[in-house]
């Protein structure tokens, strides 16, 4: 990458003749400021960053892409965490279990409170069963859970899945589409015939059959991981074409005329310059993997029924649709806002990486 | 005369593509004495490049070194046994072996057991005994990281050297190599480097762990000229103190004068000329480096007009048959179109000057070259006559 603004050689000053042998540059001459500015000349996070914030879609992509993380952060705590804690004593003994803190404030996502009434529409709106309060201001479900509390408990699960499979998947492509690329030949051949086969197999299909191979209709963990390797054919095609390019990169063979071995040489110098369709099409992938485990859901893989899901609150909804539409529409915006935050964000990132695209 | 540390001999790679064989390097012989510079200069296609590249074994598919050896020290890097790389064995008219039939690969050469793994050449030779500066300092070095980080990488791979005192050695080799402020620009990325001070860095780099070799493949080549003085003094600097031999690849005469002991001149695949560098500047014996001289300008003669060479390369896919320069040569004979001579010595006294030219006749009484025809195959209009076309 030229960077502009930096093509003055230090050396080619108009009096460093070939007689003063060991002349310094004149770096000295640009100022601490200079260079800084320099640095952050399309190079960098910062100036990513900075990219995406002048682009308002991408912006408003990373603002949800934030909050949803951040609320699935707070129910990963609370749901998984917990949980995990309370095994031991030492934790369980300062009040430590799972959803304590969804009860301190309110009550648990999971608990079936007496005495609320089912299906209450929103705050404001009006239905057979009574009147929306502000008590639960989306409603409640089909067994008076509160609406507004199981969604932010199941974006716990989206946020997860989402981001498990695609890294899962980024991982796998990874390391297969580089090797593949970096050897060339036979090597090359083999991974990506393989890749292939797995790549002809239509998606939905190949998940719903891994998992019941796998007999893992209620285990979220195999599930998250079924997706993500099905992912891996595509990140594995994705980083290979890049690779093709780099591996002739003079770096690449003067690491090799250094006496650097190959899998260094694919660690340290290829993936690192291969590896930014792969982020972009990565952060893509994460609302994918959301839809599909939600989809998943609906087709009664995933969760157990206790634990909150938007895939499994959206298929429950479908059989209290006349009595209360909004049981199925606030899961539904759910998974629609995070999975368009997603793409805008990547989206966005892929304009920020790309120097084609800048004016 | 001490031993050579490096010695080239017969070195052979070829490169089997779908069009045929590309003998790229055919049958090329040198050696480099310890702290000498050789130069190994030619035409862009001489096949420069992949001649360094063999010596450290990094010729890549469709490439193959086929034939020859290769010595450092008492090592061998490259090296076959003898009953397997007869085929190659043609003498002196080697351009009558009929090309290989395209996309027909031969059997490979048989490697001496003494021939360095390729483990061994890496951990042992490549950038601990051997390094190479590549051309292009822009591309040279990753992105991604820092040039001190890079530096430091590489001394830890190769010297017995971590954390600290890698980071503080490889800050040491950036103020070797006269990078003003090197404790700060340590945390730079290439791109904030000029070419100039890439090119140091990556001279440092190959300085690092001391190797007794380096290979330089044209690293003056991309930068202006006023920068490669600077590079060529401090190399020399460099190699006064270090006693670092070095092979030195250009295409540019002037380079050559300025820095190199000895010039080996290549012509597609053979070296045509050897010698010292005063005696092939001033006894130049083989039409090609004559041609090359002519072709550039010299500060201690006024000329008119520069001579440059007439018509291009041929392919080194189908190489003319003969001595592969009759195609250009001012002085061809029909001798020439049937004989290819290999390099041999025709001036006796002092360091061996040798050359691949039947004109010589002393070397090569049996070519009867000045018996034979000129073919005037490259007949030039006067030099008052060229102007012509433009008045």
């Amino acid at each position: 990458m030229t960077v502009a603004g930096h093509t003055s050689d230090p050396e080619s000053g108009a009096d460093a003749g070939r007689g003063d042998v060991l002349a310094p540059g004149r770096d000295e001459g640009r100022t601490e400021r200079e260079r800084r500015e320099d640095v952050e000349a399309r190079y960098g996070w910062r100036y990513t960053l900075g990219q995406l914030r002048r682009d308002p879609t991408a912006a408003a992509g990373l603002v949800v892409v934030g909050l949803v993380t951040l609320v699935a952060a707070v129910a990963w705590v609370d749901a998984v965490l917990f949980d995990f804690l309370a095994e031991f004593g030492v934790f369980a003994g300062l009040g430590v279990e799972q959803y304590a803190l969804a009860k301190a404030v309110w009550t648990s996502p999971v608990a079936e409170p007496a005495g609320t009434p089912r299906l209450l529409p929103p705050v404001g709106l009006e239905n057979q069963f009574g009147e929306g309060t502000l008590a639960h201001p989306l409603g409640t479900d089909h067994r008076g859970r509160d609406i507004l509390l199981r969604l932010v408990y199941g974006s716990r699960v989206a946020i997860q899945v989402g981001f498990v499979a695609a890294v899962v998947g980024m991982l796998g492509g990874t390391v297969v589409g580089a090797v593949s690329g970096y050897y060339g030949g036979r090597v090359d051949d083999v991974l990506m015939r393989f890749v292939e086969t797995l790549y002809s197999i239509p998606f939905l299909v190949l998940v719903l059959s891994l998992v019941a191979v796998l007999g893992a209709r209620e285990n979220l963990t195999i599930i998250m991981f079924v997706v993500g390797v099905v992912y891996v054919p595509e990140f594995a095609r994705l980083i290979r074409s890049r690779v093709f390019s780099v591996r002739e990169e003079v770096y690449v063979e003067a690491a090799r005329a250094a006496g650097v071995s190959t899998p260094a040489i694919i660690r340290r110098h290829v993936i690192p310059n291969s590896i930014t369709p792969v982020l972009v099409q990565g952060t893509l992938r994460v609302g994918t993997a959301i839809l599909t485990v939600a989809g998943l859901s609906f087709l009664g893989f995933g969760v157990n029924p206790p634990t909150p899901s938007w895939g499994r609150m959206l298929s429950i909804s479908r059989d209290y649709m006349i009595q209360n539409v909004w049981f199925s529409i606030w899961p539904g915006l759910a998974i629609l806002i995070t999975v368009v935050g997603f793409n805008l964000f990547g989206d966005g990132l892929r304009d920020a990486l790309d120097p084609r695209l800048k004016n | 005369m001490h031993d050579p540390l490096l010695t080239v001999e017969d070195l052979q790679t070829h490169f089997f593509t779908e069009d045929g064989v590309v003998r790229a390097v055919d049958g090329i012989s040198f050696d480099v004495a310890p702290g000498e510079i050789v130069g190994l200069v030619g035409e862009s296609g001489a096949g420069k490049s992949v001649a360094v590249r063999s010596i450290l074994r990094l010729v890549e598919d469709p490439g193959r070194i086929v034939g020859g050896e290769v010595r450092f020290r008492d090592q061998t890097l490259v090296g076959f046994e003898d009953d397997a790389t007869a085929a190659d064995t043609a003498g002196d008219d080697r351009s009558d072996d009929p090309g290989d039939e395209p996309g027909s690969q031969p059997g490979r050469p048989v490697p001496r057991p003494e021939m360095l793994s390729e483990s061994a050449m890496r951990q042992r030779i490549r950038g601990n005994e051997i390094a190479i500066i590549f051309q292009d300092p822009m591309e040279s070095l990753n992105p991604v990281y820092t040039v001190g980080g890079q530096l430091r990488e590489f001394i830890e791979l190769n010297r017995d050297l971590s954390g600290r005192a890698a980071r503080e050695a490889a800050v040491e080799m950036l103020r070797e190599v006269n990078i003003p402020d090197a404790e700060r620009r340590y945390e730079d990325h290439p791109h904030e480097f000029s070419g100039g001070m890439r090119q140091r860095v990556l001279i440092a780099m190959a300085l690092a762990c001391e190797p007794s070799l380096i290979i330089a493949d044209e690293p003056t080549t991309a930068l202006d000229v006023t920068v490669e003085g600077a590079i060529l003094d401090l190399v020399r600097d460099l190699q006064e103190r270090y006693g670092t031999s070095f092979v030195w690849v250009t295409h540019d005469m002037g380079v050559v004068a300025e820095i190199c002991d000895r010039v080996n001149v290549m012509y597609l695949g053979e070296i045509v000329e050897q010698a010292g560098v005063d005696e092939l500047f001033h006894d130049t014996k083989h039409p090609y480096t004559q041609a090359l001289l002519n072709s550039i300008p010299r500060p201690d003669e006024t000329v008119e007009q520069l001579d440059p060479i007439a018509g291009v390369m041929p392919e080194a896919i189908d190489p003319p048959a003969g001595c592969r320069f009759h195609t250009r040569c001012p002085d061809a004979r029909e001798v020439c179109t049937r004989r290819n001579p290999p390099c041999r010595t025709v001036v006796a006294d002092g360091r061996p000057h040798r050359a691949a030219c039947l004109k010589h006749e002393s070397a090569f009484p049996e070519a009867d070259y000045w018996a034979s025809r000129p073919i005037g195959n490259l007949e030039r209009p006067a030099p008052d006559a060229r102007g012509d076309g433009d008045e």
